[in-house]
């Protein structure tokens, strides 16, 4: 058998969506990553947003490499908005219940894919 | 406070946009609180327009005078959010005048929500394709490994119960000099020229209703009658054993690589079943694989032996020569025939 994801320990996409809307509602408020999402569509949004965390959680969605370059490379992104949305998003899964192994899991993939979204 | 106070207290303060207008005019006689926070605040000269530039009046002025309502959708930016108010209007007498209430639901979450739901249910759909052809992948394969009834009977019970076939022939092929082959070509080529010609004699085999059990290495092993019965097995394997060598022939007549191949045919019973656990295989297993065995080793190049029992129910169909009789290795000593290709030679002796 293959191993559990987080996406399935935390409760599949009921509980995985409201971590998204969480995430969602957080990251447009925030002053420092938010102006990014100024001129996005709403559905794009969410529905960027939706694969983001599935693919994090090891849902059934995964973005390439590739794909993350291509999508942020127009963005001009720095460390510190990278830095933020890492903070926000830890705090959403803090607030989800997730346990700190987990949480330093989910930030450890992110950290990886830093050089393909900054820059 | 009077009631009347306290509704309109209540009205202001409430989570859902509240505001009455004039129906002839189209301008405000009230809004509250939470239309002021998402629409600004009209004074008495604004009109409905004005506030909504989108909005269709004459639309919304036959939804009125139709059906006394008209329901419709508006978006605004909040900060950087995109904002969905939906906008209600019902027709109204308020003494003798003609009035519009427009309630307004903030429906964001919802129109969020349902992005989410799109955008999780395309993910969740691709993949399910995508399991589907996997399935069918291996689907694939497993039908390489096994017959359809009995890959049939593993996908519904998980094991597959070994089964008695009787009568079945057998075919057995193998290539003469295959070991100093597989040293002096290259293994690319090697495994190359075998799929090539296994694939031929897959196709000759299906062709006559045989069903290719295995090939390790240089042997190729097909029978008839298995898993279905079938009154020509015999018949069937010799067919396919004639061509097996035409084809040969023909190939070594255009190709760099010549192969020469011994073949053996019996008739008998076998078991059918799965083996292993983790790496099953199909096999059969009995007296008439043992006995194409050994026939196919009194072959000389590209000929064909038969087992004295199923000569005798080829002969009408099949020329073939008596070799003698032969001593088999776990059976009683007895004739061996060889199969002639009577496109060849017209000249053979019946059984």
């Amino acid at each position: 058998m293959s191993e559990r994801t987080l996406f399935e320990k935390y409760g599949g996409f009921s509980k995985v969506s409201k971590i998204v809307m969480a995430f969602y509602d957080t990251l447009l408020d925030s002053d420092d990553i938010g102006p990014f999402f100024d001129d996005i569509d709403m559905s794009r949004m969410v529905d960027h947003q939706t694969k983001f965390i599935s693919s994090l959680l090891g849902g059934p969605a995964s973005y390439s490499d590739n794909q993350l370059r291509q999508f942020h490379t127009h963005l001009k992104i720095e460390d510190a908005h990278f830095d933020e949305m890492k903070t926000v998003l830890e705090a959403t899964l803090v607030d989800h219940g997730f346990v700190p192994d987990d949480i330093q899991t989910v930030m450890q993939s992110i950290e990886t894919r830093r050089n393909l979204v900054v820059g | 406070m009077s009631i009347e106070a306290i509704n309109e207290q209540l009205l202001r303060a409430i989570g859902v946009g509240v505001a009455l207008l004039d129906r002839k005019t189209l301008k405000f006689n009230f809004h509250n609180d939470t239309f002021e926070e998402w629409f600004g605040n009209p004074d008495e000269t604004t009109t409905l327009q004005d506030m909504f530039a989108e909005l269709d009046i004459d639309e919304l002025n036959a939804g009125l005078r139709e059906n006394r309502r008209f329901t419709t959708e508006t978006k605004f930016k909040k900060k950087r959010r995109t904002m969905v108010i939906a906008l209600d209007f019902t027709a109204a007498h308020e003494k003798q005048r003609e009035i519009a209430v427009l309630v307004c639901q903030n429906i964001t979450r919802i129109r969020e929500l349902e992005s989410m739901i799109d955008s999780y249910s395309t993910m969740v759909e691709r993949n399910t394709r995508e399991i589907k052809r996997e399935k069918e992948q291996v689907e694939k394969l497993l039908l390489n490994l096994m017959p359809r009834s009995v890959y049939e009977e593993y996908k519904t019970f998980g094991v597959v119960t070994p089964q008695l076939y009787d009568p079945v022939s057998v075919l057995m092929l193998d290539f003469i000099g295959f070991s100093e082959k597989v040293t002096s070509l290259d293994p690319g080529v090697t495994v190359t020229e075998l799929n090539d010609i296994y694939s031929a004699f897959d196709r000759i085999g299906e062709q006559f209703g045989c069903e290719r059990i295995k090939t390790v290495g240089d042997a190729y092993v097909t029978v008839a009658g298995v898993p279905d019965p079938t009154p020509d097995h015999a018949k069937s394997v010799a067919n396919a054993a004639i061509r097996f060598v035409r084809y040969l022939e023909r190939r070594n007549a255009s190709h760099p690589h010549q192969w020469q191949c011994r073949i053996g045919l019996a008739t008998g019973s076998v078991i059918g079943s799965v083996v292993g656990i983790q790496k099953y295989v199909y096999d059969i297993f009995g007296p008439a694989v043992h006995l194409a065995t050994q026939l196919q080793n009194f072959s000389s190049p590209m000929e064909i032996s038969v087992q004295h029992e199923m000569a005798r129910s080829l002969n009408d169909l099949f020329e073939m020569t008596d070799q003698g009789a032969r001593m088999i290795p776990g059976f009683s000593e007895q004739p061996v025939w060889r199969l002639l290709d009577n496109r060849k030679t017209p000249a053979g002796r019946a059984v």
